[in-house]
């Protein structure tokens, strides 16, 4: 406790309290089950979704975002995420051609995509506030993989590293 | 000393009070949430259990819900499975005992909307379920009505909610 314990005590309930609302609120650790995301993030990875990320701006094209699965109220925590990548942004039109993503008609430039994919998935309109989401690992058939439209409630925050 | 006492005491009534109150009168929410907790105890099972322990269990689960109840199943990349009545849901928890050697079913995240009658409600929520051999822990939102029989909540209607919707759906 060093020669003043009550400084030390205050200390570590600081610091005790900050770590709470930093990783109840803020910083939500996540590890990843599955392999949707792959490789960009691998099976039992660890990772962190940044919740205040879209308080200012609106998610992109190309962010890792976490997606909630059951619909909670302001302030609460989800436990269980989905782990998308945003490829499709309010108003467009999103399908797949032999593995490709295209929005608008215009095939969309992937680097992140590593594997060779043979999707084929008719145009989707989405909302105007709807996301569309996938994961990068696409060499599974489309069936055995989750991924489409989005409500913008349901994503958390963008994945931090 | 003696007012201290006393505040004392009123204290202790008024939480035995307050205990007592919750025991005749649950909240509802509160009681779905423990039915929840339940059901998905008496859907988990162990490996190397016996035939009559596999059907006690069937049937400890099927009892959770009406005898109208109705499942509806879409796990994406799954045959759709749609069951009728607690006979059939008893049938397919049997059939699942006898086929899987264990099943670890949880409900990580559940939140509950009472009926503006106070006799139904609805429950959504993320459901877990891992078995051993199997890669991937089957992750799935769910809804779950319920409907008040006597003082029993029973569950009416299962159904998997498709979080990510494609088109068409």
């Amino acid at each position: 406790m060093g020669r003043r314990p009550k400084t030390t005590l205050v200390r570590a309930l600081v610091l005790a309290a900050i770590c709470i609302v930093l990783f109840k609120f803020i910083l939500l650790p996540v590890r990843v089950s599955g392999v949707s995301m792959a490789p960009t993030y691998r099976d039992h990875s660890v990772n962190f979704i940044n919740a205040l990320s879209y308080l200012r701006n609106e998610p992109q094209r190309g962010d890792v975002v976490g997606i909630r699965l059951t619909p909670g109220g302001f302030g609460s925590t989800p436990r269980v995420m989905y782990l998308k990548r945003i490829v499709g942004l309010p108003g467009k039109t999103v399908s797949f051609s032999d593995g490709h993503v295209i929005i608008n008609g215009k095939s969309l430039d992937e680097p992140y995509e590593k594997a060779a994919c043979n999707w084929n998935i008719p145009p989707d309109v989405l909302g105007p506030t709807q996301y569309y989401v996938v994961g990068d690992n696409r060499t599974m058939p489309a069936i055995n993989h989750s991924f489409g439209k989005v409500e913008r409630s349901r994503i958390v925050g963008k994945v931090v590293l | 000393m003696k007012i201290a006492i006393r505040i004392a005491l009123a204290a202790v009534v008024a939480l035995a009070a307050f205990w007592l109150w919750g025991v005749l009168f649950p909240n509802p929410e509160h009681v779905i949430r423990k039915r929840l907790t339940e059901a998905a105890q008496a859907a988990s099972f162990a490996p190397g259990a016996g035939y009559i322990s596999k059907l006690a269990g069937a049937q400890r689960f099927a009892d959770f819900f009406a005898t109208n109840a109705e499942a509806s199943i879409d796990a994406g990349g799954q045959e759709q499975h749609h069951l009728s009545g607690r006979e059939e849901i008893f049938q397919t928890a049997l059939n699942a005992r006898v086929a899987m050697n264990n099943l670890t079913v949880s409900f990580p995240e559940v939140s509950i909307a009472i009926g503006p009658d106070k006799e139904s409600a609805t429950a959504d929520l993320t459901a877990e379920a891992k078995t051993s051999g199997a890669s991937d822990m089957f992750i799935e939102e769910m809804k779950f009505t319920f409907r008040k029989f006597g003082r029993d909540w029973l569950i009416t209607r299962v159904e998997t909610v498709q979080t990510l919707q494609r088109g068409g759906q």
